[in-house]
């Protein structure tokens, strides 16, 4: 075995490892490079975070009909999620219970009737229990549920699908509404948006060649906005002062005077959502969910992102446009309203892709320092640090 | 010498009931009214035809998709090629019987009938 990462030891817990600490500096210390390149990081934040906590997984209308499935990687796992007659929402290991083979190997698909292993014919409904097998009436002894595929812990919040790995679920109220609370001030801001009842106007799958710690701790931020956003910066001029995103409880960031709508020219948006009051027209909300979930609020459109960490230097993180229904029915054009946070996502992926090659530099051995807007990222460096022990 | 199946009450349209016979056999109330009686076991690899789908008066394998005519036990779908037989089914006071066919079956390789080679 080689190193085990240190990341408990009295120094790194107070944070004072990666630069000279000094009382009353304004600069305080990011985690060491090695959080960012170390494959057995990764693999304790695998276990100890993706698979242990709640994963927004497929947005629920992603499975339309019986029978629709999809797979998607938590952790180190893959897991078969589908829609059974009931149109209830069922997520499984996507294990054979026989020899192990993968169930399904595609991203999405649909099944008629049944889940068939490709390799000795295991046949389970679309709940999950063991219809059929070679012989199997030979076997009268293997109970069908009991060698049923292996579900998952499952809830739906927002018209997503959120699943949790782990034998006992951490609360979705704590962590989940928590998140949104601690944010907004109540989780019930949020349901004035209806996200749940949106449709989903544009799906775009970045596939992000950096670490997905960057990705949050980039998303946290907004001392890179006038830097590298001036699009956003446009629309959202409060953005250019540092301190905006998710700095202040309740706050959304305002439109500036001559904007009409949250739209990458500034042009009026699309059909307000009608549950937004009017202290949340004409302003941005940002909300991180720990650990791959971000959500951002506009009066006409809700934008959600979810990420899929595959590797220590490896994230895709699916992003969805949900409009009201009658706006994604009607076709009207949706690209200015789309474009903004596009580019938006592409200059974030861009500047997290030119991070993650010099984690490994020596001289980011111990890290770089956050600036005061910056320092309630150190909340989550000491969250990520405690939860992979 | 017909066999107790089950009440029919106990057999709603669109379900299938096993009877643990040698060979076993599997009564299907279809969805249009009809009771019909077959060999449970497909003749392409042992799978219990009562664990399949039923649509019609065709009953597909749900191991390899086999369709076998419920009528006359005919293969209709691949990779099964022999027929099933099929038996006669009687509802006497309200309860399921079946008279098996006095036929050989055509069964899977690898399967007997208890008593014989």
């Amino acid at each position: 075995m080689t190193s085990v990462p240190e990341p408990t030891s009295p120094t790194d817990a107070t944070g004072l490892t990666g630069v000279t600490a000094r009382t009353g500096s304004s600069v305080i210390p990011t985690l060491p490079g090695r959080y960012y390149t170390d494959p057995e990081i990764f693999a304790l934040e695998q276990k100890n975070i993706f698979e242990s906590m709640w994963f927004c997984a497929s947005r629920s209308s992603d499975l339309a009909r019986p029978g629709a499935f999809k797979t998607v990687q938590i952790g180190t796992e893959s897991i078969l999620i589908t829609r059974a007659r009931d149109r209830s929402i069922h997520a499984f290991f996507n294990v054979c219970r026989h020899r192990g083979a993968t169930i399904r190997t595609e991203e999405s698909g649909e099944v008629k009737r049944a889940f068939q292993c490709s390799y000795h014919a295991w046949t389970y409904d679309l709940e999950g229990k063991l219809i059929a097998a070679p012989n199997l009436t030979k076997m009268p002894d293997l109970d069908r549920v009991e060698y049923g595929l292996v579900k998952v812990h499952l809830r739906e919040w927002l018209g997503y699908v959120w699943v949790c790995l782990a034998d006992t679920p951490p609360s979705f109220e704590e962590d989940v509404l928590g998140a949104v609370a601690e944010r907004l001030g109540t989780v019930e801001l949020i349901d004035n948006y209806d996200v749940a009842g949106l449709g989903v106007g544009r799906r775009i799958v970045y596939d992000v060649r950096a670490n997905w710690k960057l990705i949050v701790e980039n998303f946290m931020e907004c001392y890179h906005c006038a830097t590298i956003h001036p699009e956003l910066t446009e629309v959202l001029p409060e953005f250019a002062d540092g301190y905006a995103a998710q700095y202040f409880v309740g706050h959304g960031a305002e439109f500036g005077e001559e904007i009409q709508g949250f739209t990458v020219d500034g042009s009026e948006g699309l059909e307000r959502i009608p549950g937004v009051s009017e202290d949340q027209d004409r302003r941005y909300y940002a909300i991180t969910i720990k650990p791959q979930v971000f959500i951002n609020l506009v009066p006409d459109h809700v934008i959600v992102l979810r990420m899929i960490p595959l590797a220590v230097d490896h994230t895709v993180v699916e992003c969805d446009w949900l409009y009201l229904p009658d706006v994604v029915a009607s076709g009207k054009d949706l690209d200015k309203s789309v474009e903004l946070f596009h580019r938006v996502n592409q200059q974030d992926f861009d500047a997290c892709e030119r991070c993650q090659p010099r984690m490994s530099s020596r001289l980011y051995a111990k890290g770089g320092v956050l600036v005061p807007s910056e320092h309630h990222i150190g909340a989550f460096h000491e969250w990520v640090q405690a939860r992979i022990g | 010498m017909k066999i107790l199946a089950c009440p029919l009450a106990a057999l709603p349209p669109g379900e299938a009931f096993r009877i643990e016979a040698e060979p076993p056999i599997a009564v299907f109330h279809t969805e249009d009214g009809e009771l019909h009686a077959i060999d449970d076991t497909c003749t392409h690899q042992d799978a219990s035809l009562a664990d399949g789908w039923l649509e019609g008066c065709e009953i597909e394998c749900p191991l390899h998709a086999s369709r076998f005519d419920l009528r006359t036990g005919r293969a209709d779908a691949p990779p099964a090629k022999l027929p099933v037989r099929t038996h006669q089914v009687a509802v006497e006071d309200g309860d399921i019987y079946v008279l098996p066919s006095d036929t050989p079956p055509n069964l899977p390789p690898g399967v007997t009938v208890k008593g014989t080679t």
